[in-house]
């Protein structure tokens, strides 16, 4: 508190005279905020203090200390279970194949990705909040530590009781079957679509060839992408239909046809990743992301593909139904397509959204942003650590690229407002479509005409017009001249 | 009757405008900025939110731990002013009672013996559910005897019955006296007991 301010329960029951402050009994003058009217306030520009910049720098420690551990449990967990598969008695390719597979399913799957989508759903609400000047969740606290906050994590404790211990409501005339299965089908290809996700390559620990990722290996990943990320449309439709409800059908019917729509993009954008890798493995896509363009550039998707980066974020924000594309759900005013749902079934729904949220996070990374790569050194700390400490570094590589797009996704909602139904379909059909398309034939022709060199030629160069156009080097020039709106023109030439 | 229809054209935009790539890199940019701002920033706690510093720009005052100063206008809760000697200074002469425009004070008269007053409240009750806060009864009080300069608002309270404050509860705060008292209060200007 200012010294120039005083509290007046401390200061009024001062004996005063019977004039003076007889209403109030405190006489201080308040001064009007410091700061021109509709400027920001005078702390807008302040700088950091070094006690603070001291706190940032620790808050990301915590963050790679975090994502150290997810992937130390993740190698370790590996090996254990590798081991445990030996030691009783399964072959050696049945060992690695069953053991990887299991390790896996429980510590990356459910370990991370599922955890991290937990808190997700705690991070949207205080990351939101830290944008809109607020201070977010903060009240609840864990039994015993009642001084703490915690970052509002124990909120999400409360919100779990919260959708399991509310009344759930089931539509009489609704298909029960498909009414309880529906919120599993939207639920469940969110979470499979990780499996070909590969967090490392193959190595070697304490004798044991271990790899991080499900199913890594598999020889059609990217059909497996667009194969389970259609079958999220079937989640949402059906809900809304079995719910016999019809807004929940109209919203089912939004839904479906933004995600139809948007799935045409997100394949076509990564076809042209496909030409320039020769592969549709993931495994084999990341391998070819190592090394360095020109000597300092990683050799990265982002640098062969950067129109379809754009046209793939935007793709895959409208087919997982957020960040400006959420009007299927539409919080804060339009009827979603889970209009019937409570409880924990509106939970899986929910959690569903941030665990796809998660898995185009590490689809993001493994595509374009060099998956487990670290951008450079790689090859020193190869030579300097071996393989096996340098696959652990590329796990937490990978964990902490996924979190940054993670957190790249949730500032993204909660900047820009959502978009009109029209101007959904207008963006992904007239412009996302297209340029997919054009990226793809001209990805196609340098290819033929430059191979790989060429490619990274062309990215670069898109690149570069990419950035000059939103620094504002390039295209400033409005090029039509603002026009009045003819109400306007008619109201001037009245007074003129 | 013809309706004047308004055919609005759009402003005519070029390709950068209508790709607003620019816009939404500058978006994420602000919104990135307040982010990290407000995440690493310390909290200033003042609370006159215009006058924090710091590189925080959270606006929130988290209200039962921090509160914000009252305005100097600010009345609170009523309190009968007590004498030197403790005695609630009211003569019980209804004034208040009978302005309130929400009749919600109570009160019964008694009468001292020995004093020279004669009256002095033997109920004094205000309903602070009824209380609309408007001031009249300490502008009506021939004895300064009512003040609201508690600057505290009336609690929240578990049942109706608890807001309603007895004269216990609101005799309280610092003693007043006035030279005129003398008159009142059974004592000469100099101090010696005024004859009946």
């Amino acid at each position: 508190m200012s010294s120039t301010m005083s509290h007046p329960q401390n200061q009024a029951m001062e004996p005063v005279g019977i004039g003076a402050g007889a209403l109030t009994g405190h006489d201080v003058h308040r001064e009007a905020p410091k700061g021109p009217q509709g400027l920001p306030p005078s702390n807008f520009y302040a700088p950091f203090r070094p006690k603070e910049i001291a706190g940032a720098v620790a808050l990301i420690g915590y963050l790679v200390v975090l994502c150290a551990v997810w992937a130390a449990m993740m190698i370790f967990g590996d090996w254990a279970i590798v081991g445990l598969f030996r030691v009783l008695g399964a072959s050696l390719p049945a060992a690695e194949l069953w053991g990887n597979a299991i390790a896996n399913i429980l510590f990356v799957v459910l370990a991370f990705v599922m955890l991290l989508a937990t808190l997700l759903t705690m991070g949207e609400r205080k990351w939101s909040a830290f944008i809109q000047d607020r201070i977010g969740p903060n009240r609840a606290r864990l039994p015993g530590l009642k001084n703490h906050a915690f970052w509002g994590i124990p909120h999400i404790l409360a919100d779990v009781g919260k959708m399991m211990t509310k009344e759930e409501v089931v539509p009489a005339m609704g298909n029960q079957t498909l009414f309880h299965l529906a919120p599993a089908i939207a639920f469940a290809p969110a979470v499979i679509l990780f499996a070909v996700i590969p967090l490392s390559p193959d190595f070697t620990l304490w004798g044991e060839h271990l790899h991080i990722g499900v199913a890594p290996h598999l020889n059609q990943g990217l059909l497996y992408i667009f194969a389970i990320a259609s079958i999220g449309v079937l989640g949402t439709s059906l809900g809304g239909w079995a719910s016999n409800n019809k807004y929940g059908l109209l919203g089912a019917m939004r839904a479906s046809a933004q995600m139809i729509s948007y799935e045409v993009t997100l394949g076509l954008t990564l076809v042209g990743l496909m030409l320039i890798f020769g592969t549709l493995r993931l495994d084999s896509m990341m391998s070819q992301q190592t090394g360095h363009l020109f000597g300092f550039l990683p050799n990265w998707g982002v640098f062969y593909q950067p129109l379809a980066i754009v046209a793939y974020f935007a793709a895959a924000s409208a087919e997982i139904k957020r960040a400006p594309f959420d009007l299927p759900e539409g919080d804060s005013e339009i009827v979603g397509y889970f209009i019937e749902y409570s409880g924990l079934k509106f939970g899986i729904y929910m959690i569903g959204e941030f665990v796809e949220v998660v898995v185009f996070a590490g689809l993001f990374t493994t595509l374009f942003f060099g998956g487990y790569h670290l951008p450079w050194g790689e090859g020193w700390l190869a030579g300097h650590l071996g393989p096996t400490w340098l696959a652990g570094l590329q796990v937490l590589t990978f964990l902490a690229k996924t979190v940054f797009f993670c957190w790249l996704s949730l500032a993204v909602r909660w900047t820009y407002p959502r978009f009109r139904y029209d101007q959904v379909m207008n963006l992904g059909w007239k412009l996302l479509l297209p340029a997919s398309i054009a990226n793809v034939a001209l990805t196609g022709v340098v290819i033929l005409a430059g191979g790989m060199h060429g490619a990274a030629i062309m990215g670069i160069v898109e690149l570069v017009i990419l950035l000059a156009w939103v620094v504002g080097a390039v295209g400033v020039r409005r090029s039509g001249k603002e026009t009045l709106l003819p109400t306007e023109s008619a109201a001037a030439s009245e007074h003129g | 009757m013809p309706i004047d229809t308004v055919t609005i054209r759009e402003p005519d935009y070029g390709p950068r405008e209508r790709l607003y790539l620019r816009e939404l890199v500058r978006g994420l940019l602000i919104t990135s900025r307040h982010f990290f701002r407000n995440l690493f920033g310390e909290r200033d706690l003042n609370s006159e939110v215009g006058e924090r510093q710091g590189a925080n720009l959270i606006a929130t005052v988290s209200y039962p731990e921090e509160r914000r100063a009252y305005p100097p206008g600010y009345r609170g809760m009523h309190r009968l002013v007590p004498r030197e000697d403790g005695k609630p200074r009211c003569v019980a002469c209804y004034m208040c009672a009978t302005v309130c425009p929400a009749q919600c004070i109570y009160i019964e008269a008694g009468e001292y013996d020995q004093e020279g007053i004669e009256k002095y409240p033997t109920r004094f009750e205000i309903d602070e559910l009824r209380c609309i806060v408007c001031g009249f009864c300490v502008e009506a009080c021939p004895k300064d005897a009512i003040r609201m300069d508690t600057g505290t608002h009336s609690p929240a309270v578990l049942s109706r019955p608890l807001a309603t404050f007895d004269k216990e509860a609101l005799l309280k705060g610092p003693a007043v006296s006035h030279p005129t008292d003398a008159i009142t209060y059974g004592k000469s200007r100099r101090g010696e007991p005024l004859k009946h």
